[in-house]
């Protein structure tokens, strides 16, 4: 059993079927679509945990196909999380031997990965020599279009187990996804959102903060600080575009957020400097400390909005700055030596 | 900051020197001999004037050499407009110095952070000849913008060598370029959209001028940034045919034969006048409609004013129409802005609010495998970008954008990101013993672009588009391949390098670009071809492979010829004889 989220998948108390999926086989011969369910699992206070189904599939190889079977597991917004085998049942590869240990570990990766190469490529194309010209023994990598190649599917799917590897995603990764999530949204309350939004995992807190208006933004804002600490730098990105002036002016708030500046992404570093327009006054103070951590872009942006801002303001952040202009490493620090010099 | 050209230095520096008779300046682009130097005029418009580079891939070039004649005997000191293009802890990677007639002066350059004039020393000059040398010792991209020779001590400011103004008042640039050219169709940016445009005018019957910055075509499927070519002729099959790639690996030095191809067919016709190295710096729209479009030799510094009754602006960063006053964008518009969103990519495909993201830049790197062991240096001012990223060669993913730097105006910021992320992974590859006999054989110095100023058209072209295969009534592009729009891996993984994208693929069918996306919304006279062509940050995802720009620039060549026989504006040939349009373009297959 391979799971990616903490121990969801004991806590069941109840299961649902909702629906079924259909996936069309890879096996050209028979052009049959076969009937998968899908069930929600709730726990013992009835809040839907995750998306199960237990699939069973024929995996074809040059006409001769086995059954596969594995248990899918995706979490609330219909993104795959982990899968189980039946000991008695395992993954077989090529000549039907059976999957290792690492093989298993190398399909959960393979199906995390929801921009696999396995996405846009024909069975077909997989099989086939993939012409490459030569001009370099080493660099069979043609770019993404003609894209697939040989050694990027390699290094994505299990040795010998290409078959069952591109079934299994494309059956993961099909159309049971948008199902997913659009059973979701018919049952998604404020309740359920307020899970997702305590929950530890980076696509729920996202997701949840998405379902925010901008009075439960700021009733919720010790949690989407939080967030913002810890979450990647797309999530981070969309609270700083989203969160309400009002909250941003607010003292405590606008500190919590701009003295994180050195601990997080260039990209949100820049969203903060162009936000100080709305920020906190204090928020100016708080970055001059971080001079050195800005870009060249960055420090000029700063220093712009710097000029724009009171004498009082100025002079209070003055030290930081020469401090800065003196850092010998700060490849930039003769911008606010400029700076410094224009000022006087 | 501008100066002036070493071509027109002899006239010149007469009025120079009654200016200030002891000071001469020398453009390094306009040495006579480049030696192992590269002349980059790629960052013009933020820097004033092309430069030269000694891109060297680690081992030194050979001397760049020049003459100029001095008036005036006598001790001179000696500046070089450079800068240290990775200032940081460490040895500074561009250093070179000057040698003046055979002696070497005493400073290395290329030490200080940002473009500034640096002090060489000092000499003694004896005869009116001069020779000057650039001695490039790192082989790792030295920069030398120009040189100045004073007999004053005194460091030049940037007040003084403002040449831009100076040039202004004394040689009356601001006045018309002495030279004057008149065509039916003036075309800028030679790339595929370019060419294409230029070959359909031509066959035609119209009398084209291509105005293109390199000394060869084809933009990003050239031999000096080699992207293949994909995408479908359309109707275009015959015109594109002459300018397209093969498809071998991207980087591929194969790029060579189709580069040979590709000049040889554009250079056969003889109602196309090329402009090779020619980069247009300016254009002037009275009434929205362009009278000219100004261009100067990227090494002589010549000017030429061409005038024209209609342009086509393929410069792939909408230049031409940026200098006119022609509406475009720049960023990624809010998924409501035209309704692009798509669950399943969120905020990386199209965000709820616009930002200032898009596309990267790239550039192309390769390797040779070799019988003998070749070393490489490990670099402390590379591997700060690379960290422990190993690699032998690059691929399209090799890309660069943040949303604090502008694909246009922090080009060079970007390429040379990208050059410490080449040299850097490649030094971590050659620590592993099987990377051994691997020499680095190729890495390109032009930054290779997908996405910057897109021109506003009648039509904005949008992601909508392709989903719903609008069939245009003025459809003139189709593309059958898949959509793909980039995102930085590290947006989503802090801990991946930030040279490194993500393609998210949208599979489709036949789609459609009408015309009314390929001509100006405000400027009246003003075609658009290429990347540059009227479209949403989204809607650029298909239609920016080379085949797709090129059937623009080929669509664009034939409306060309509609506007002239009857005297009329592009948006006219929508509005009264798009029938005839339509027909002729059926007639290309
Ligand atoms: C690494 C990479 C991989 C890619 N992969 C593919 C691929 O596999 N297949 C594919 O088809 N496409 C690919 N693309 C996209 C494609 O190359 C570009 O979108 C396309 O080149 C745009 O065409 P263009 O003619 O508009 O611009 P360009 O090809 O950039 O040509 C414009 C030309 O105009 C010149 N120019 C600019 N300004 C001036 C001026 N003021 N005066 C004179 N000349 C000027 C420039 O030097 C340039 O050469 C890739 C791009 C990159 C960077």
């Amino acid at each position: 059993m391979f799971f990616n989220m903490n121990d969801e998948w004991k806590n069941i108390a109840k299961e649902k079927t909702i629906f079924k999926f259909l996936v069309a086989s890879l096996d050209t011969t028979y052009n049959i679509k076969i009937a998968h369910d899908v069930k929600l699992l709730l726990d013992t206070k009835d809040t839907p945990k995750l998306f199960f189904s237990d699939i069973e599939t024929p995996v074809c190889a040059d006409g001769e196909c086995k059954l596969a079977n594995i248990k899918v597991y995706w979490n609330l917004l219909g993104n795959y999380v982990g899968y189980g085998i039946d000991s008695q049942l395992p993954l077989t590869k090529f000549e039907h031997d059976p999957f290792e240990k690492a093989d298993y570990k190398k399909l959960h990766q393979l199906l995390l990965d929801d921009n696999s190469i396995l996405k846009r490529r024909q069975m077909s194309d997989l099989i086939d020599e993939v012409p490459t010209a030569n001009a370099n023994q080493l660099l069979e990598n043609v770019d993404a279009v003609s894209g697939a190649t040989k050694r990027e599917v390699k290094e994505a799917v299990v040795k010998g187990g290409l078959y069952s590897c591109y079934t299994i995603w494309h059956i993961v990764h099909g159309e049971v996804k948008q199902k997913i999530s659009a059973y979701f949204r018919s049952i998604h309350s404020e309740k359920l959102n307020n899970y997702l939004l305590n929950s530890p995992y980076k696509d729920y807190q996202l997701y949840a903060i998405k379902q925010l208006d901008k009075e439960k933004f700021e009733a919720s804002s010790a949690q989407v600080i939080k967030i913002f600490k810890t979450n990647d730098a797309v999530t981070r990105h969309y609270i700083l575009k989203k969160i309400p002036n009002k909250l941003l002016s607010n003292k405590i708030i606008s500190n919590q957020l701009y003295s994180l500046f050195s601990s997080i992404d260039i990209n949100s570093r820049t969203l903060l400097i162009e936000k100080l327009k709305d920020a906190n006054l204090n928020a100016v103070k708080i970055l001059s400390k971080y001079v050195t951590y800005m870009t060249k872009n960055q420090l000029k942006q700063y220093l712009k909005y710097l000029k724009g801002t009171s004498k009082k303001t100025r002079r209070s952040i003055k030290s930081n700055l020469i401090k800065a202009s003196n850092h010998k490493s700060y490849a930039y620090n003769y911008l606010i030596k400029e700076f410094l010099k224009n000022k006087k | 900051m501008t100066k002036l050209k070493l071509t027109l230095f002899i006239a010149f520096q007469l009025f120079y020197l009654n200016a200030k008779s002891q000071d001469i300046l020398v453009e390094a682009e306009s040495f006579i001999d480049k030696g192992g130097w590269v002349v980059d005029p790629q960052f013009v418009e933020q820097m004033g004037s092309p430069y030269l580079m000694a891109h060297g891939m680690g081992v030194p070039v050979s001397n760049a050499a020049t003459k100029v004649n001095f008036q005036e005997k006598g001790t001179y000191y000696v500046w070089a407009r450079t800068k240290n293009w990775v200032p940081g802890n460490w040895e500074a990677p561009g250093q070179f110095k000057i040698i003046v007639n055979g002696k070497t002066l005493k400073n290395t350059l290329g030490v200080t952070t940002g473009w500034s004039w640096e002090y060489a020393g000092k000499v003694k000059i004896n005869s009116n000849d001069v020779n000057i040398q650039l001695l490039d010792l790192t082989g790792f991209n030295g920069r030398c913008d120009a040189i100045y020779f004073s007999k004053s001590k005194k460091i030049p400011t940037d007040a003084e060598t403002n040449l831009a103004s100076w040039r202004k008042t004394k040689f009356g640039e601001t006045t018309v370029p002495k030279k004057q050219k008149t065509y039916d169709l003036v075309i800028t940016g030679g790339g595929l959209a370019g060419c294409a445009a230029a070959i359909s005018a031509a066959e035609q019957g119209l009398h084209v001028a291509l105005i293109h910055d390199r000394p060869v075509l084809g933009g990003n499927a050239s031999e000096e940034i080699r992207v293949h070519t994909l995408g479908i002729y359309g109707k275009f099959k015959r015109i594109l045919k002459m300018i397209d790639t093969k498809h071998y690996p991207n980087g591929s030095f194969e790029a060579k034969y189709d580069q040979e191809k590709r000049d040889r067919n554009v250079k056969n016709f003889k109602n196309i006048d090329l402009f090779l190295n020619w980069r247009a710096y300016d254009a002037k729209a009275k009434n929205n409609i362009i009278t000219h479009v100004d261009a100067r030799h990227t090494t002589t510094g010549e000017r030429i004013r061409f005038t024209a009754p209609r342009f086509v602006d393929s410069t792939g960063d909408g230049w031409i129409g940026f200098w006119a006053g022609a509406k475009f964008s720049y960023g990624r518009e809010s998924a409501s802005t035209y309704g692009e969103a798509w669950d399943e990519w969120g905020e990386l495909w199209s965000p709820e609010k616009a930002d200032n993201f898009v596309m990267g830049s790239s550039v192309l790197w390769q390797n040779k495998k070799t019988n003998k062991a070749h070393a490489f240096p490990q670099l402390p001012w590379a591997s700060s970008v690379a960290k422990d990223h190993k690699a032998i060669a690059g691929e399209w993913y090799w890309e660069f954008s943040r949303n604090d730097l502008h694909q246009i105006n922090d080009a060079e910021e970007i390429r040379d990101h990208m050059l410490r992320a080449i040299f850097g992974s490649f030094a971590n590859a050659k620590k592993m013993e099987e990377n051994k006999n691997y020499k680095l054989q190729w890495v390109s110095y032009l930054v290779g672009k997908r996405e910057s100023r897109r021109l506003l058209g009648d039509y904005i072209y949008t992601f909508n588009d392709v989903k719903k295969h609008t069939k245009f009534k003025d459809a003139v592009v189709e593309e059958v391949r898949e959509v793909d729009v980039h995102y930085q891996r590290n947006l989503k993984d802090g801990k991946q390098p930030d040279f490194l994208s993500e393609a998210i693929f949208y599979e489709t069918e036949k789609y459609y670009i009408p015309y009314r996306s390929l001509y100006s919304k405000n400027i009246k006279n003003l075609f658009m071809a290429g990347r540059n062509f009227s479209c949403s940050h989204v809607g650029l995802g298909g239609p920016r492979v080379m085949l797709t720009t090129g059937q623009m620039g080929a669509a664009v060549g034939l409306a060309a010829t509609i506007c002239k026989k009857y005297g009329v504006n592009p948006r006219e040939v929508y509005t009264n004889y798009l029938q005839e349009y339509l027909n002729l373009i059926e007639k290309q297959q």
